[in-house]
C-alpha cells in the first residue's frame, strides 16, 4: 500500500516536472520563433529598386551605373501609369460628373500608385521623406499593389441589418471601366515587377545605420550603439564598486550584526523594481545633483549601474569566497600583505566567478527600460560619438521598441523595425548569457587547486 | 595584467571626461500629438545642420512643460497652451516660456471603421464619455455596449478634448485610459465597439466622425467650424536668439516646406503659400 502511493507520487511528480519543462519549451519556441523570423526580415527582404535608390541617395552606397541603367527602363516603365493619372485628372478638372462620381476613388488610387512607385517624377519633390520613395520591400509593394487594385468598402452587412459594417473589396477597374483610365490596371498588374525591380537583399547595415524619417527608412544604429553606450557605461559605475564592496564585505569587514544588516540591505536592493530607480534616477542625478543639463546617457548608465549595484556585489562575493582558503593561507604564510594577496591571489582566482556575474547583469541592464525612460532614452537622435555619450541623450533598442508600438503615428507600415529592433535586442541579450555561461564553464577547470 | 586593465579603464574615463567639444544639440520632449511633426522637422532640419543633433521625446505636454521648467529640455512640445499655474512656476524658476503655433489640429472622434454610426453631435459625445449612452444601438448603431477609451491626465489632447466637450463635467470614471495618441489609435483599430479621441495625425485605420454635421477637414478647422480643435504648440524659454540653431528649428513651420510636411501628415498648417 505503502509502496504504491510512493511510486504515484514518483510519477505524479516526475509528470509535473517534465509538463511544465515541456511548457517553457513551448513558450521559447512561440515567442522566440516569430521574432527571430520576423526579426530576420529586416535583415535579408526581397527589396526594390526603390531601396536601392534610397540607400544610393541617402547613404551613397551601391553602384550608381548599374542603378542608373536599371532606373531607366524603371522610369520608363511607370511613365504611362503617371500619364494615365495625371490625364484623368485634367478630364476630372473639367467635368463636374467625372468628378463627383470618381474623385474618391480616384484620390485613393493616386495615394495607392504613389506608396508603390514614389511621386509623379514631373511635380515638385515632396519634402517629407517617405513622400520621396515608392515602397522599399516588396511585402509592402504587394499591400500597395492591393489598394490600387481594389476598392476597399465598408458596407451594411445583408444578412444582418442594422448591425456592423463588413469590408468589402470590389476592383477598382470595374468603377472605372468605360473611362480613360480604364487600361492603367491591367497595366499596373503587368508591369508590377517592372516598375520596382525586386531582388534579395541582404541589409545588414539595418544594425548600423540611422533611421531617415523617424524609422520609416534607415536601420537601427543610433539605438544599438545608445544601447551599448548604457551598458558599458553602467558596468564602467557598477564594476569597480562592486568588486570593491564585494572585498570588504568578504576581507576586511568584521563578521557582525552591522555586516548581516548591510548584506541583507544588498538583497532587498536587488528586489527594487527597476521603474523605482528610474524614478530615482531621474530625481536624483538629474534634478537634484544635475549631472547633466537635460537627459543623458551619464545620467541613464549611473541608474542602471545603480539598478544592477546588488547583483555585482552578490556574484563578486560567492566568487571570493569560492577561492579556497588554502591559496590564502599560503600567500599570508610567504608574507604577503593583506592587500598584496587580494590583489595577487584571491581576485585573479576569483575573476572568472567575477565576470560571469559582471556579464550577467550587463544582459540585463541592456533589456532594461525603466531606468532610462527618465534619465537617458529619446525616441530619435543622431548616433553619438564617444565624446558626446556623456553629455547627450541617446534612443535605446528596449525604450525605442516600446515607443514605436505606443507613439508612432504609422506602426503598421514599418512593423519589420519593429521586430528587427526585437530580435537585435534578444541577441545581444543571448550573446551577453552566452558569454556569462562560457566564462563560468572555464572556471571549474581554472579552480583545481 | 591587471595593472593594464586598470591603465586602460583609467586612461578611458579621463578621455571621456574631457570632452571639450560637445556637439550643438536640441533637445525635445512633450506632446506625443506633436510628436511626428516634431520627428519631421527634426529630420528636414538634420539633413540640413548633419552637425547639430536633435533629440525627440513624448512623455505628454505636462510633462513637456515640466522639463522645459527644470531646465532638462530646450522645447517644449504642447498639444494645449500652458496654464497659468505652470507659467507662475516657470517664471519663478527665471524660464519665460515663449509659444510657437506650428500647426492647427483638430481632435477626431474616431471608432472602429465597422462602425455604421459615422456622424454625432456634441451633446451625444459628452453623454458618451459621462456614461449617460452605454450602447451603439442607442445611437443607431449595433447593439454594443460602448467602450469609451480616455486619455491620462498628463496629455494636452485630453485636457483640451475636456475643455471643448465636457465643459465642467468630469469623464465617466469607468472609461479606459491610455498614454498617446498612438495607442489610442490601435486601441480602437483593434475593439470594434470603441470609441476615442486622437490628434488629425493619427487617423490612418480608424474612422474620424463627423461632428455636428461639420467633418474634420483642414478648412473646417481653419474657419473653426469644427467643434473640436486647437493650436498645437512649441515653447522656448524667452525667444530663440536670433540665428541660432533653436531659431532656425522653431521658425520651420514658417518656411513652405514646413508648411508641406505638416499638411503631409494630416495636421493643418497656419501658413498658406
Amino acid at each position: 500500500m505503502k509502496r504504491d502511493s510512493r511510486r504515484i507520487m514518483d510519477r505524479a511528480f516526475s509528470g509535473v516536472g517534465l509538463f511544465s519543462i515541456l511548457v517553457m519549451g513551448l513558450f521559447l519556441l512561440f515567442v522566440l520563433g516569430p521574432i527571430i523570423g520576423r526579426g530576420i526580415s529586416a535583415y535579408v527582404f526581397r527589396g526594390t529598386i526603390e531601396h536601392r535608390r534610397f540607400l544610393l541617395e541617402n547613404f551613397e552606397r551601391g553602384d550608381s551605373s548599374r542603378f542608373e541603367r536599371e532606373m531607366q527602363a524603371v522610369r520608363e516603365a511607370r511613365r504611362p501609369v503617371f500619364r494615365h493619372l495625371r490625364e484623368f485628372e485634367a478630364a476630372m478638372d473639367e467635368s463636374r460628373e467625372l468628378r463627383s462620381e470618381y474623385r474618391r476613388s480616384f484620390r485613393e488610387l493616386e495615394e495607392a500608385v504613389h506608396h508603390l512607385i514614389g511621386p509623379d517624377p514631373e511635380d515638385k519633390a515632396p519634402v517629407l521623406v517617405r513622400k520621396k520613395y515608392g515602397a522599399t520591400r516588396l511585402d509592402q509593394a504587394r499591400t500597395h499593389l492591393f489598394e490600387a487594385m481594389h476598392e476597399e468598402r465598408w458596407v451594411p452587412d445583408p444578412d444582418n441589418p442594422g448591425g456592423a459594417l463588413i469590408r468589402t473589396h470590389t476592383p477598382r477597374g470595374e468603377h472605372f471601366a468605360g473611362t480613360r483610365l480604364e487600361p492603367l490596371f491591367p497595366y499596373l498588374e503587368e508591369h508590377f515587377e517592372a516598375m520596382l525591380q525586386p531582388g534579395w537583399t541582404f541589409y545588414w547595415r539595418f544594425l548600423t545605420d540611422r533611421s531617415i524619417d523617424s524609422h520609416f527608412f534607415g536601420g537601427i544604429g543610433p539605438e544599438v550603439l545608445g544601447t551599448l553606450y548604457l551598458t558599458l557605461g553602467a558596468m564602467l559605475f557598477a564594476m569597480p564598486m562592486g568588486i570593491i564592496a564585494a572585498i570588504y564585505l568578504c576581507e576586511y569587514a568584521r563578521p557582525g550584526r552591522v555586516i548581516n544588516l548591510i548584506r541583507t540591505c544588498i538583497s532587498t536592493l536587488a528586489g527594487v523594481p527597476s521603474i523605482v530607480f528610474g524614478l530615482f534616477g531621474l530625481a536624483f542625478f538629474l534634478n537634484t545633483l544635475q549631472v547633466t543639463q537635460t537627459k543623458s546617457v551619464l545620467a541613464g548608465s549611473l541608474t542602471l549601474a545603480l539598478m544592477i549595484l546588488p547583483t555585482v556585489i552578490r556574484a563578486s562575493e560567492e566568487a571570493i569566497l569560492a577561492v579556497p582558503a588554502a591559496y590564502k593561507e599560503a600567500a599570508l604564510s610567504l608574507g604577503a600583505g593583506r592587500w598584496h594577496t587580494i590583489c595577487t591571489v584571491i581576485l585573479p582566482a576569483a575573476l572568472p566567478g567575477i565576470l560571469t556575474g559582471v556579464v550577467i547583469s550587463m544582459g540585463r541592464a541592456a533589456g532594461e527600460t525603466a531606468p532610462i525612460i527618465f534619465t537617458a532614452a529619446v525616441s530619435m537622435g543622431e548616433p553619438l560619438q564617444l565624446f558626446d555619450a556623456f553629455s547627450q541623450p541617446t534612443p535605446a533598442l528596449p525604450w525605442n521598441i516600446y515607443n514605436l508600438a505606443t507613439e508612432h503615428e504609422a506602426v503598421d507600415q514599418i512593423r519589420h523595425v519593429q521586430y528587427g529592433m526585437v530580435f537585435t535586442l534578444v541577441a545581444i541579450v543571448l550573446i551577453l548569457n552566452i558569454t556569462a555561461i562560457a566564462i563560468r564553464a572555464r572556471i571549474s577547470s581554472r579552480l583545481k587547486g | 595584467m591587471t595593472r593594464k586593465t586598470m591603465l586602460a579603464v583609467a586612461v578611458l574615463t579621463s578621455a571621456m571626461f574631457a570632452c571639450g567639444q560637445d556637439t550643438e544639440k536640441v533637445v525635445i520632449d512633450g506632446s506625443s500629438t506633436v510628436g511626428p511633426i516634431a520627428k519631421a522637422f527634426a529630420t528636414y532640419f538634420m539633413a540640413a545642420n548633419p552637425d547639430i543633433n536633435v533629440t525627440v521625446s513624448e512623455s505628454g505636454s505636462g510633462n513637456g512643460a515640466k522639463s522645459m521648467v527644470a531646465g532638462n529640455c530646450d522645447i517644449a512640445d504642447m498639444s494645449r497652451a500652458m496654464k497659468p499655474v505652470e507659467f507662475k512656476h516657470a517664471v519663478e524658476n527665471d524660464v519665460l516660456p515663449v509659444p510657437h503655433v506650428v500647426a492647427l489640429d483638430g481632435i477626431a472622434l474616431v471608432t472602429h471603421l465597422s462602425n455604421p454610426v459615422q456622424e454625432l453631435s456634441m451633446e451625444q459625445i459628452r453623454d458618451i464619455y459621462l456614461g449617460r449612452i452605454r450602447n451603439w444601438s442607442e445611437l443607431g448603431g449595433p447593439a454594443r455596449p460602448i467602450v469609451v477609451i480616455t486619455r491620462d491626465t498628463n496629455s494636452g489632447t485630453f485636457e483640451s478634448f475636456e475643455k471643448l466637450v465636457m465643459g465642467d463635467k468630469k469623464i465617466m470614471s469607468g472609461a479606459e485610459v491610455v498614454g498617446s495618441n498612438g495607442q489610442m489609435r490601435s486601441r480602437v483599430e483593434s475593439t470594434p465597439a470603441a470609441i476615442g479621441y486622437v490628434g488629425l495625425g493619427f487617423v490612418e485605420g480608424v474612422r474620424a466622425l463627423t461632428i455636428d454635421g461639420v467633418e474634420p477637414t483642414p478648412r473646417a478647422i481653419k474657419t473653426g467650424d469644427y467643434p473640436v480643435a486647437r493650436p498645437l504648440f512649441m515653447y522656448t524659454d524667452g525667444y530663440p536668439e536670433l540665428g541660432s540653431a533653436l531659431y532656425r528649428f522653431v521658425t520651420i513651420y514658417l518656411s513652405s516646406e514646413g508648411q508641406e510636411i505638416v499638411e503631409d501628415l494630416g495636421f493643418v498648417p497656419v501658413t498658406s503659400y
